[in-house]
C-alpha cells in the first residue's frame, strides 16, 4: 500500500535529484570529515589543547545527530528543498563566520554548532528525498547519492591542503563556506513531489476513505500529529526498536577502525606518506562499494536485509583479520577490504531502513533513527580507545569493533525473522494491512 | 652514527664495542675529533672509551672511533645543543590580524630571544619598545611565544627564536606571509555569484516550465 508515494517516479527526474542529493552528500560529509586538516593550524593559533581543539568536531557530530529529528519534521512541514537551502545557508555562515576567528568559543559556535546544524539540516532531507522518488531502483539510487561522500571526501584532502597553504587557514575556512553555499543549488534541484507529506496531511482531514481498511483509517487521523513532533510512535514497533539497536552497536563499531587505522599504521613502522595513502584507498574502494552494491540490491537477487547481514559479517571479518597485517601491503589489503564492505553496508542500510518502516513513516524514522545511533557513535571511540588503552595495542580496538559488528548481526537477523514471521501470518489473511508488506511480498514471488 | 643533545655542562663517555665475531687478530682502535687524536680513558674486553668533560661550546662536535683491521672501520658521535622545533611551513596571517609564532626545545634554555630580519640585518625583538605590536611570553620552561599584533604587509618575513643554552646556541627560522583581505574574498564572492545566479536560473526555469504546463 503505498498510495501516499503513488507513483513513485523511480527515475526521470528522480536522477536529477539523486545527482543533486550526491552533491549535498560530498559538501556536507566529506567536509567533516577532512577537517581534521585544520585541527593542528587552529589548535597552534589558539594555543590550545588537543583535547579542546577536537570538542569542535565533536559539538559539530553531535548537532549533526540531534538535529537529524528535527530536519526531519520540518521537511514534512516545509518539503525537503527549504530545509536544505536552509541547512546549505547555515552550513555557509558557519565556516564563513569561522574566518573571523576570535577565540576558541567563536570557533564552537561557528564551525562547530553552526557548521553542525547546517550539516544536518541539508543531509538528512537530502537521503530522505532519494528514497521517496524511487521505490524499485530505490537501492541504486540511495548507493549512488551515498558515494558522494567518497568522490568528494577524496578531492578534498589535497584541496584543503592546498587552500590552507595559499590562503591560511582563515581565508580556506571563508572560501570553503562559499564551497557550501553550493548545497543550496542541490536543494533548489529537490523538487517536492506530489504525493508529499504535505499534501497528505491536508487530504486525510477532508477525505473520507470509502471501503478501506481500519488501519488505513487509524493512519490518517495519526498523520496530521506524527507530522509535527517527534514519531515516538515508532518505539513500539518491534521491527523499528531492532533495527536502532542494530544502528547503535553499528555506529559503536564504526567510527573506530578510521581512528585507530593512521596510529595502527604507525606503529607498524610505515611512514607518514604511505599512511597518507592508506586513507585515499579507503575512500577509493569505499566508492566502488557503494556503487556495487547498490548495482547489486538492484537486480532484486537478494532481500535488502539479507544483504545487510552478508555485508555487515564481511565487514567484521575484515576487521578480525586487519590486526594480522603487519607491512604495508597486508594492511592495504585488509583495509581494502574493509573499506569496500564498509561501502557495500552504508549504501544499503537506509534503504532497509525504509523496508523495515514504509514510507509514509519514512522521514520521522530517518531521524529518529539517526538520534538513537547517535549515542553509538559517541560511545564507541571512547570505549574503544579504553579498550586499546587496557591493551597496549591498536589491535584491541579493531577486535572489538568487528565483535560490535558480530552482535549487531545478530539483531539484524532476529529482525528478518521476525518479518518472515509476521509475513507468513499476513499471508493467511486476504488483504495486506502494512505497507511495508508490499515491497518485500515482491521478493517472495520471486523466491 | 648517533645523535646526542646536550643541553648543560656535564660528563659523556662515549665507547666503540667490537663484535665479537668480527675480528681475531689484535685491532687497532683511535678516537678522533678532527684530525686531533685523543687518547681512550678506559679499554675493556672488546670496547674502547674516552671520558669528555663537556664546559663550553668548544668540545662539542663530532667525534669518531676508528677500527683498523681489514678495513677501515668508523662509527661517529656527534655532540650537539638541542635542536628547536617550530613551525616547519610558513604562517599566514592577514592584515590586522595577530600571528602566533611558538618555539619548543627538549631542554630548558637559559634565555629565549626573538629576531626579525628587517633588509638585511637582524634585528632583537625588544618587546618594552614596542608593546603594542608585540608580545613574547614564556610558556613554560621550555616553550616560547610570540605575539605579533595589528599585523601590515611589512611585517611579512623571516623570524627566528633563538635559545641560549651554557653549551652553545640553538635557533629555528619560520616564515610570515601576510595577505590582504581581498585574497580570500575574491574567490569567495566568485562562489557566491555562482550559487546565486544558479538558484535563481534553477527558481526562473521551474516557475516558467510549471506557467506553461497550465
Amino acid at each position: 500500500m503505498q498510495a501516499e508515494d503513488s507513483n513513485p517516479p523511480d527515475g526521470g527526474y528522480g536522477w536529477v535529484v539523486v545527482v543533486s542529493a550526491f552533491m549535498v552528500m560530498g559538501l556536507t560529509v566529506a567536509v567533516l570529515k577532512t577537517f581534521g586538516l585544520f585541527f593542528v593550524e587552529i589548535q597552534q593559533h589558539f594555543d590550545g589543547l588537543a583535547s579542546t581543539t577536537s570538542w569542535i568536531t565533536s559539538v559539530t557530530i553531535a548537532i549533526f545527530h540531534l538535529g537529524a529529528p528535527v530536519a526531519s519534521s520540518l521537511c514534512a512541514r516545509y518539503t525537503h528543498r527549504a530545509v536544505v537551502i536552509t541547512g546549505g545557508l547555515l552550513a555557509f555562515s558557519g565556516m564563513a563566520l569561522g574566518f573571523f576567528g576570535f577565540n576558541m568559543v567563536w570557533m564552537y559556535v561557528t564551525t562547530g554548532f553552526l557548521q553542525g546544524l547546517g550539516i544536518s539540516f541539508s543531509w538528512t532531507p537530502a537521503i530522505s528525498i532519494v528514497s521517496h522518488y524511487f521505490s524499485k531502483k530505490r537501492a541504486l539510487a540511495n548507493a549512488i547519492a551515498s558515494a558522494g561522500e567518497c568522490a568528494f571526501a577524496f578531492t578534498f584532502g589535497p584541496f584543503f591542503q592546498w587552500l590552507i597553504s595559499q590562503y591560511g587557514w582563515k581565508g580556506a575556512l571563508l572560501i570553503i563556506g562559499g564551497i557550501q553555499l553550493n548545497i543550496c543549488i542541490g536543494g533548489a534541484l529537490m523538487r517536492p513531489l506530489a504525493s508529499s507529506c504535505l499534501l497528505e496531511a491536508h487530504h486525510s482531514e477532508t477525505r473520507t476513505p470509502p471501503g478501506k481498511s481500519a488501519s488505513r483509517i487509524d493512519k490518517e487521523d495519526k498523520s496530521p500529529i506524527t507530522h509535527k513532533t517527534f514519531n515516538w510512535m515508532l518505539l513500539k514497533r518491534p521491527e523499528f526498536v531492532l533495527y536502532a539497536i542494530f544502528g547503535i552497536l553499528a555506529a559503536m563499531s564504526f567510527f573506530v577502525p578510521p581512528l585507530f587505522l593512521v596510529p595502527f599504521s604507525y606503529s607498524l613502522g610505515i611512514d607518514e606518506s604511505w599512511t597518507a595513502s592508506l586513507l585515499s584507498i579507503l575512500a577509493m574502494v569505499d566508492f566502488a562499494g557503494r556503487l556495487l552494491c547498490g548495482w547489486y540490491a538492484n537486480l532484486h537477487v537478494t532481500k535488502t536485509i539479507h544483504l545487510l547481514v552478508m555485508t555487515i559479517t564481511l565487514i567484521s571479518t575484515s576487521l578480525m583479520l586487519l590486526p594480522l597485517a603487519n607491512n604495508y601491503v597486508s594492511l592495504a589489503i585488509f583495509t581494502g577490504f574493509y573499506g569496500f564492505f564498509f561501502g557495500t553496508t552504508v549504501a544499503i542500510h537506509i534503504t532497509v531502513l525504509a523496508d523495515v518502516v514504509g514510507m509514509p513513516e519514512f522521514d520521522s524514522a530517518l531521524g529518529l533513527f539517526m538520534l538513537i545511533r547517535s549515542s553509538g557513535g559517541f560511545v564507541g571511540p571512547p570505549l574503544a580507545g579504553l579498550i586499546v588503552d587496557m591493551a597496549g595495542d591498536y589491535r584491541a580496538g579493531f577486535y572489538m569493533a568487528g565483535a560490535t559488528l558480530i552482535l549487531s548481526a545478530g539483531f539484524l537477523v532476529t529482525l528478518d525473522q521476525l518479518q518472515q514471521r509476521k509475513e507468513r501470518e499476513s499471508q493467511t489473511s486476504t488483504k495486506p494491512e502494512k505497507s511495508t508488506l508490499s515491497y518485500p511480498s515482491l521478493h517472495l514471488l520471486k523466491h | 652514527e648517533r645523535n646526542i643533545s646536550l643541553a648543560n655542562a656535564t660528563t659523556v663517555e662515549l665507547s666503540c664495542k667490537l663484535d665479537p665475531n668480527f675480528h681475531l687478530r689484535n685491532p687497532q682502535v683511535t678516537w678522533k675529533r678532527g684530525n686531533e687524536t685523543i687518547s681512550h680513558t678506559t679499554k675493556a674486553e672488546n670496547s674502547w672509551s674516552i671520558k669528555l668533560v663537556i664546559v663550553d661550546s668548544s668540545k662539542m662536535g663530532s667525534y669518531s672511533c676508528i677500527v683498523k683491521g681489514d678495513e677501515e672501520i668508523r662509527a661517529t658521535f656527534y655532540l650537539h645543543v638541542p635542536k628547536i622545533e617550530a613551525r616547519e611551513k610558513p604562517i599566514i596571517t592577514y592584515e590586522k590580524d595577530t600571528a602566533v609564532m611558538v618555539c619548543k626545545s627538549d631542554s630548558t634554555p637559559m634565555t629565549w630571544t626573538w629576531y626579525m630580519m628587517r633588509g638585511n640585518n637582524p634585528v632583537i625583538i625588544n618587546e618594552s619598545l614596542w608593546t603594542d605590536k608585540y608580545l613574547i611570553s614564556r610558556l613554560s620552561a621550555n616553550v616560547t611565544r610570540l605575539r605579533i599584533l595589528k599585523l601590515t604587509k611589512e611585517d611579512a618575513g623571516v623570524y627566528w627564536c633563538e635559545a641560549v643554552f651554557q653549551l652553545g646556541e640553538s635557533e629555528r627560522k619560520m616564515e610570515l606571509k601576510v595577505l590582504s583581505i581581498m585574497a580570500p574574498l575574491k574567490p569567495f564572492i566568485a562562489i557566491v555569484a555562482e550559487v546565486i545566479i544558479l538558484v535563481t536560473t534553477i527558481i526562473l526555469y521551474e516557475v516558467y516550465s510549471k506557467r506553461k504546463g497550465k
